[in-house]
């Protein structure tokens, strides 16, 4: 193996590191003063540093930046379940849409859903678009004896079913907990506090398997397999040992549970500076055309499939329905029994 | 997996190609590893622009090496200034200043990089050659056996608090009882948070330790106008490369210590979400235990500047195994590697060791490369950085106090870290003027979350079945470890007591 660092990729790491301090650094690309944007975005993450959100985020952006003008800031404020980073974007951002948030519509208003937060949706944020749809799924490890979700279903039938889970307000806990509820079977949900443990116990046999969104499980190979998408369709058939949709095994009729992964302003931002907003809106369905997305969300672990642009109306609609079916598991997802 | 000497080889050879790299990464490390506040996983990410730009090998290079050497690092404050870098190094302040105080800086800090060199370097080879055996343990290693393995460290309050038991308890669980603020992580139902959103993630570490340990030293620095007693200035004064190559020497003297608590934080770091905290003291503890001189712990021994190091960078090889081997980040830093690894296309997991095993290998020996070139390079700058506690109290004090506050409002940029920070000086003040242990305090501080969390997992995977925590047979080899580990000491005692009556009756 022969590796060189040729004049190009010094040239690149150079410029990586300017980057990397965009407060020293005015982007090139930025206009005049009074136009928007004109100094770097604050893009903050309610989950962790290298998460699945902060994946997508930095792909999505690389490319946005072309279109929007302007270089991205990351700061990240995890913690209990998303709530933090919600609560500190509210409260302690200004609300002047240089500030974003980059989230995921479906665990984040279910958390919003049970626990007590401060702020309150739409009144305080709204998504103003969406960038992918990630469908939650159920694997187990590659050696278990749960070859498909029916086997998985008899035996919880004769004894409670542990599934990993990286928090307990996840889509993919509504949709095991919804499974156990239409077939009758038994099942535990295990919090991790975040998508890399909750992997982990299930490959190491800590847990009976995991239920979780499946880009973040697709690096796996044979250590996973497969029992169950929720969805309507498997769209990744070839990169999911073709499991099968779950109502389509199973009979049932459990909705699609899926995450979106999107960005938010303030509604303050919204009512201030509209056409701050609509740039936003208009650069941000532009990434969707161009080719550079592509490789940039495949090189970040996300399938083009999974990619798909939602405006502010359908974020909207999908928020409203997470926060109604949280509401329906409301007990089992919270230690308020009420 | 595909191990040949070839792929050695090869790995061998690409990363002498970049050792000016290396070099970059490492003294970049060790700046970050001992700036409190600052660690390898924010400055990667910081340099992400750089590591995605480059060959995924390089990229590799770069981050491996920063991240052992931010391992490092953290030693050199915790031995000077009494002064963490990160949790993975607070257990070294407790040998390390006494050290420090007694004109024996530039040895300890030679005990400290040296144990850190061969805890990583041991566990390095250990993973190139038993990298199958290895990662199985995290097979074995679940929220049970994680309780039993925390509770080692927890039984580290009742070995620091032994001058004064009752008042090292109250810290202790004084500290447990801070580490418990926090949202809870079953259903995130925030706890003791008084409604401030900075606390619903916990209490940050990072304004404990500078809190109880920068701000309080810096008061009590105030006091007299050195950090040194007078026959300690005076050595430090006569200090030259003597003392270092006698710090070489005291190091291997002790080679099996340093290698075997390298092996414990292998062990411990293997553990996704286990730290090199709980690492750090497990291993002081273990030390201590076996140690035939436990009573010299806490005064300044090399042995507890040695276990805590070694077994801190032993935990570097093991975080990184589960992110080669499953696929599956242990820790943050990992986490980031993970980014930069699936950008370049990297196939993680079982299939990195046949379809690419050089990169996979290559971690480690980039590890061990560059632990070998920090040798080189921070042995001879032992002997002026130890100067550092010659500076006058009135001089020094201020600077800390600048310098940690700058690093306790970095990670997370609240004033409110700020006010926490000083309120936890004001309480370690208090705590060091009463005799109560601050270093029981941290314990329970860093150790009590991780606890709560893998008891209150263990009993949800079992149906709250209190017998889950004896269900495991590698559990219950571990419970009675702990077991001997808690009666060897009072035998000990029993025994020696016993010698001096007969000799007293003699």
């Amino acid at each position: 193996m022969s590796i060189t660092l040729d004049r190009r990729q010094v040239l690149l790491a150079g410029a990586g590191v300017l980057v990397a301090m965009p407060s020293l650094i005015t982007p090139k690309t930025a206009s005049a003063a009074g136009e928007f944007p004109s100094r770097t975005m604050q893009v903050l993450i309610p989950t962790g540093e290298g998460g699945g959100v902060d994946q997508a985020a930095r792909a999505f952006n690389r490319v946005w930046s072309k279109y929007l003008g302007a270089n991205f800031e990351y700061s990240y404020f995890p913690g209990a379940s998303g709530q933090v980073g919600y609560e500190v974007f509210v409260a302690k951002r200004e609300p002047d849409a240089y500030n974003i948030l980059f989230g995921n519509i479906g665990p984040e208003m279910i958390m919003y859903a049970t626990q007590k937060v401060k702020y309150k949706y739409p009144e305080d944020f709204v998504y103003i678009g969406s960038m992918d749809v990630d469908d939650s799924v159920i694997w187990v490890p590659g050696n278990s004896r749960f070859k498909t979700i029916g086997d998985m279903v008899e035996e919880g039938k004769k004894r409670e079913i542990t599934l990993s889970t990286s928090r307990l307000p996840h889509p993919s806990t509504i949709g095991a907990l919804a499974l156990a509820e239409a077939t009758g079977m038994k099942v535990r949900m295990i919090p991790y506090g975040g998508g890399g443990p909750a992997r982990s116990a299930a490959i190491t046999g800590e847990v009976d398997g995991c239920a979780t969104f499946l880009s973040s499980s697709l690096g796996l190979g044979e250590q996973a397999r497969f029992l169950t998408v929720f969805n309507d369709t498997n769209r990744a058939p070839e990169l999911t040992n073709n499991a099968p949709p779950v109502n389509q095994a199973l009979g049932t009729k459990i909705p699609q549970m899926s995450g979106q992964r999107a960005i938010a302003i303030h509604a303050k931002a919204v009512e201030a500076y509209p056409d701050r907003v609509k740039k936003l809106s208009e650069t941000f369905k532009q990434v969707f055309a161009d080719p550079e997305y592509k490789t940039v969300a495949e090189k970040a672990g996300t399938p083009w499939e999974f990619i798909q642009y939602g405006d502010a109306a359908a974020c909207q609609e999908s928020a409203k329905e997470f926060v109604e079916l949280a509401e329906r598991f409301r007990p089992l997802l919270s230690a308020s029994k009420g | 997996m595909n191990l040949s000497l070839t792929v050695l080889s090869d790995q061998f050879l690409l990363n002498f190609s970049y050792l000016w790299l290396i070099v970059i990464a490492t003294t970049i490390g060790i700046i970050i590893g001992a700036m409190p506040g600052f660690g390898s996983a924010n400055t990667i990410i910081m340099l992400l622009p750089f590591t995605l730009a480059v060959d995924v090998e390089v990229a590799m290079i770069f981050m491996v090496s920063l991240f052992v050497a931010s391992h490092m690092g953290g030693g050199i404050t915790s031995i000077l200034l009494n002064i963490p870098g990160n949790g993975g190094s607070a257990a070294t302040c407790l040998d390390g200043y006494p050290m420090a105080k007694k004109g024996l800086g530039q040895q300890a800090l030679v005990l400290s990089f040296v144990a850190s060199t061969v805890g990583g370097m041991v566990t390095a080879l250990m993973s190139i050659f038993l990298l199958p055996y290895i990662a199985r343990l995290a097979f074995y290693m679940h929220s049970v056996e994680m309780v039993v393995i925390l509770l080692f460290g927890i039984t580290l309050i009742a070995s620091v608090a032994s001058d004064n038991m009752l008042k090292g308890l109250i810290a202790g669980f004084l500290g447990l009882l801070i580490g418990a603020i926090g949202a809870d992580s079953i259903y995130s139902t925030p706890r003791g948070t008084f409604g401030f959103i900075e606390l619903y993630d916990g209490v940050p570490l990072i304004a404990v330790l500078i809190g109880v340990f920068a701000i309080s030293e810096a008061l009590i620095m105030m006091e007299s106008s050195s950090v040194l007693s007078e026959t300690g200035m005076q050595m430090m004064k006569q200090a030259g490369w003597k003392e270092t190559w006698e710090g070489v020497v005291m190091s291997f003297q002790r080679t099996w210590h340093m290698i075997w608590t390298g092996i414990i934080g292998l062990i411990i770091g293997i553990v996704p979400g286990a730290g090199a905290s709980i690492a750090a003291f497990v291993a002081y503890q273990q030390s201590r235990l076996y140690s035939k001189t436990p009573e010299e712990y806490g005064k300044g021994i090399p042995e507890g500047v040695i276990a805590p190091e070694s077994a801190n960078n032993g935990c570097a090889s093991g975080d990184l195994i589960p992110l080669l081997v499953i696929g599956v980040p242990g820790g943050t830093t990992a986490a980031v590697m993970l980014i930069v690894m699936t950008y370049h296309g990297v196939q993680l997991g079982p299939r990195l060791f046949i379809q690419n095993p050089g990169l996979g290998y290559g971690v480690f020996i980039t590890m061990l490369i560059a632990y070998a070139v920090m040798l080189f390079t921070t042995l001879p700058l032992t002997r002026w950085v130890s100067k550092l506690v010659m500076i006058p109290t009135p001089v020094l004090a201020p600077i800390i106090i600048a310098f940690t506050l700058v690093g306790a409002f970095a990670p997370r940029g609240y004033m409110f870290d700020l006010w926490l920070t000083l309120l936890f000086g004001a309480i370690g003040y208090v705590c060091r003027k009463t005799g109560f242990n601050v270093v029981a305090l941290l314990i329970g501080v860093i150790l009590g979350p991780m606890l709560e969390a893998n008891v209150m997992r263990a009993l949800r995977i079992s149906g709250n079945d209190p017998w889950v925590f004896f269900s495991s047979p590698v559990g219950n080899i571990l419970w009675a470890a702990l077991a001997i580990s808690l009666a060897i000491p009072s035998m000990v005692q029993w025994r020696r007591n016993r010698a001096a009556a007969r000799i007293a009756a003699a």
